[in-house]
């Protein structure tokens, strides 16, 4: 880390202005009518876009719009199907990953790509030039070196993380910060002119290292281009000069930042205006009796002494922050996990040798938030994973392939699935229709009482999150009694009838929304 | 920051005549083509035994004449059963080492009891296999036991258990006139007891394909968390593929004593084991559980009987043949194993 700033920034000034005309500086990247395909599937059509010098450009668009196949064609992972690259006025043909990097590209990923069982430094060093670089010599780690520079990379972006740490031990936001330092390092070991791509790198971190990021981004824009994927439409307003927004694989707008509000973006996303949804109460079927009720419930190590109770047609929505115990509580109560003491009843029996097998059986659902691994059979279809869930009382013995596909078929429409392919395997799905299938597992059975949902809405974007939201509300209205580990406290004021607060394992608030009407300072303050 | 020279090449892009891609567009519907992919993983490891058995025929005519088909179904039974069974317990994303010690045992069993109780005998056997199966998927489902390492335990008891009833030799059946009817009669040119085999894979075939348990064995082979938090009863399931498998292999058993008349320790049927996995395999099962069709695995038995038959046939020295059934093995798993669904082979 020798070279400084200033020598690259001149570096990358000097170079022949190929492909422009009157002598201003090409694009670092421009894209023309851009076009991948999957099969019969098209992820991208016909795409057009241009990131200037200098620039930051903002994409957003719904999950299942194109955003992650753009991106992973801008990282050499996909090949277009047609269409013309260029970077800095010439053309370029991503084959591999190393190819992106060579031409300065540096990508932050939506799923972490670090190798977690090395240290910060090694997988920061880890790029297809570092075997160039001196952090190795003959093959050997130079591991002071390595660990100086990775300490430096680290400090650039305002994390105090030990570059010797093993990247597993890491928490989910320092690996997000490892990342972004990794992605911003491309400028150091390339001579070409960084292009850092961000995907969605803010959405699993704190406000205040959104600022740090917020700053780093204005630093990078001094050397090169960036481009900041998002769902967080404040965000892009804020950081972006110009933000282009796609819908099902195509670019529908593109427009500088001053001209465009955020309504305008939303709808420009989802293609219609947002809802004002205020909660109503009217028109809801409320029962009288608890059909969950929660005695003094312990797990050693998780949470204790918890006690709470939830009626049909209510939504009892429990905050708390990382190691509060909720969400190994809500697993307890659907059956995933043992409890040590205390009681579980269920419409006024307490329950004995529980499992998922008895709780979904007695109308219990449960969204887990890890929806890859818990949440669906990847592997199967959409239609298989809407009709998976053991629901009945007496399982049927003959699959009714024509009526699952009749269910399946309602429910693409009624949650507006995209792509409309009930056959296709679900892990071939973006992460917000994948989500949208999960829903549709549960809410299709007409046994449902008890509806369980942890981060129902991670990584999703708005337009999907809508969707889930409204089926959500829809199921209580109908009846059934929700329990929500909500992503936002926003959202736990949102959708909550009751909210109870949990740190450490320990209850430390509840809240009747009825008769309190706390802020999310109120909530945050008992939180940690 | 304004924008001009970016804008026009955008902007409204969708409002353009767009003429390559009128076609593809979503008006074509959501009918899905099958891809060559999948084709071939439905017909692939049928092609490979048709290939292989044209290859032998044209080198020697005289294999189709001499009832070389015949010879190999009858050669395939045992494998075919064994490996059927090995094809549900990979199918949940398990593995039964025991089965092949398992068949054996029944053999031996059965080659015992057979003159002093009849059809009681093979009742009896059926039992002693399934129970056999039982207990392993319990240990594995409720114990937690990786199942590589529980049934590498329960072969080794196997044999032991074969050796005291054996009691070391041949143990011959008095009177095997109830099984003759497996190997002495034919249907089509084959064997009775290989159309039984045909006859089981074909139902386990449907049972995955068209019931809610066969739905529940692939869902546990594809995603076992998944599986369990749907509701699924993922240890049930497993039992119950470890019990299909034992009761496969007490019938595989009952064809050995069919065949032979006499089982021992070293004798038919002591090496299915192998056989059986590489039957599955080829068959086009996925060892990472999930993908599994009976109906393929029928294909794989025959062609991993063909191979060593076939060779023989041609007039190969022993050791050639070894060499050859080493290096088609190896070419029919990679034309014929599942890479559907799983982007990494164990």
């Amino acid at each position: 880390m020798t070279r400084s700033t200033s020598r690259r920034t001149a570096a990358a000034n000097a170079r022949p202005a190929a492909g422009s005309v009157d002598g201003a500086p090409p694009p670092a990247l421009r894209l023309t009518r851009i076009t991948k395909t999957f099969g019969p599937i098209t992820a991208v059509k016909n795409l057009s876009l241009t990131v200037e010098r200098n620039q930051v450009v903002g994409v957003i668009g719904e999950n299942g719009a194109g955003k992650s196949t753009l991106l992973k064609i801008l990282s050499g992972l996909h090949e277009p199907t047609s269409g013309v690259m260029e970077v800095a006025g010439r053309p370029v043909q991503f084959r591999r990953p190393q190819d992106a990097v060579a031409a300065g590209f540096g990508v932050v990923h939506q799923e972490q790509s670090l190798l977690s069982n090395l240290s910060v430094a090694e997988n920061l060093a880890m790029n297809a030039l570092s075997s160039t670089d001196n952090a190795t010599r003959f093959g050997w780690y130079r591991w002071r070196q390595l660990n100086r520079e990775a300490a430096e990379t680290l400090a650039r972006v305002g994390a105090a993380i030990d570059p010797r740490a093993i990247v597993g031990d890491l928490s989910f936001v320092d690996r997000q910060m490892v990342e972004i330092a990794r992605a911003l390092r491309v400028d150091e070991q390339t001579h070409a002119t960084p292009l850092v791509i961000l995907d969605e790198p803010t959405s699993v971190l704190e406000r205040n290292e959104t600022a740090i990021l917020e700053r780093e981004i204005a630093n990078l824009k001094s050397v090169g281009s960036v481009i900041f994927v998002s769902h967080r439409l404040d965000e892009v307003r804020r950081i972006c000069d110009r933000i282009v927004v796609m819908r099902h694989g195509e670019v529908v707008a593109d427009r500088p930042t001053g001209d465009v509000t955020e309504d305008d973006l939303f709808k420009l996303m989802i293609g219609h205006a947002a809802k004002a949804d205020k909660r109503s109460d009217a028109g809801r079927t409320v029962g009288a009796q608890n059909l969950v009720e929660v005695r003094g419930l312990t797990r050693r190590g998780e949470y204790r002494d918890v006690s709470f109770a939830v009626r049909p047609g209510r939504c009892l929505v429990i905050v708390g922050a990382l190691g509060s115990g909720r969400e190994s509580l809500a697993r307890t109560v659907f059956g995933a996990e043992p409890f040590d003491r205390g009681e579980i009843r269920y419409r006024g029996d307490v329950v004995s040798s529980w499992s998922t097998v008895r709780a979904t059986r007695n109308g219990m659902a449960y969204v887990p938030a890890e929806r890859r691994t818990e949440g669906m059979v990847g592997g199967f279809s959409s239609t298989e994973n809407i009709t998976l869930a053991r629901t009945g009382a007496r399982p049927r013995f003959v699959l009714n392939r024509a009526g699952q596909k009749k269910l399946a078929r309602e429910w693409f429409q009624r949650l507006d699935v995209r792509p409309d392919d009930i056959k296709l395997s679900l892990q071939r799905f973006s992460g917000g229709n994948q989500q949208k299938v999960v829903m549709a597992k549960w809410l299709q059975s007409d046994r449902l009482r008890v509806l369980i949902l942890d981060h129902p809405l991670r990584g999703l974007d708005p337009g999907a999150a809508e969707t889930v939201n409204d089926q959500i509300r829809i199921a209580r209205d109908a009846g059934t009694a929700v329990i929500l580990l909500a992503d936002t406290l926003e959202e736990a004021l949102d959708m909550g009838d009751d909210i109870l607060v949990m740190r450490d394992g320990d209850v430390t608030a509840r809240f009747d929304l009825s008769v309190d009407t706390p802020t999310t300072l109120d909530l945050l303050e008992r939180m940690v | 920051m304004t924008q001009q020279p970016t804008e026009q090449p955008t902007q409204r892009s969708p409002e353009r005549p767009l003429t390559d891609t009128a076609t593809a567009g979503p008006s074509a519907g959501p009918r899905r083509r099958w891809s060559a992919l999948d084709v071939w993983t439905t017909v692939g490891p049928l092609a490979v035994f048709i290939a292989l058995f044209v290859l032998v025929v044209s080198l020697r005519p005289a294999f189709l004449g001499g009832g070389g088909l015949a010879i190999v179904a009858t050669q395939a039974t045992a494998i075919l059963l064994v490996a059927l069974g090995q094809g549900m317990v990979l199918h949940v994303g398990s593995i039964d080492l025991s089965n092949a010690a398992n068949a054996l045992f029944c053999a031996i069993v059965l080659a015992q009891a057979l003159g002093s109780f009849g059809g009681g005998a093979i009742v009896l056997v059926l039992v002693i296999g399934t129970v056999i199966g039982v207990l392993n998927g319990v240990l594995v489902a409720f114990f937690q036991v990786p199942s590589f390492a529980l049934t590498l335990g329960t072969l080794g008891i196997l044999q032991a258990a074969g050796l005291i009833v054996s009691d070391r030799t041949t143990v011959y059946a008095e009177d095997t006139s109830l099984l003759t009817p497996m190997f002495g009669t034919a249907m089509a040119g084959l064997a009775t007891a290989f159309w039984i085999g045909v006859v089981l894979a074909v139902a386990l075939w449907a049972m995955l394909r068209f019931t809610v348990p066969g739905q529940s064995l692939t869902a546990v082979g594809l995603n076992e968390t998944g599986a369990l938090f749907s509701g699924v009863r993922t240890r049930a399931a497993k039992i119950s593929a470890f019990a299909i498998s034992g009761l496969l292999a007490s019938i595989a058993g009952i064809m050995i004593i069919a065949q032979a008349g006499s089982a021992s320790s070293t004798g038919l049927g002591s090496d299915l084991l192998l056989p059986g996995i590489t039957a599955a395999i080829v068959g086009g099962t996925a060892i990472t559980g999930g993908i599994t069709n009976p109906v393929n695995i029928v294909f794989g038995a025959l062609t991993v009987t063909l191979i060593p038959i076939g060779a023989a046939a041609l007039g190969m020295p022993s050791e050639a043949q070894s060499l050859v059934y080493g290096l088609v093995i190896i070419v029919a798993v990679a034309l014929t194993i599942s890479r559907r669904r799983v982007g990494i082979v164990k």
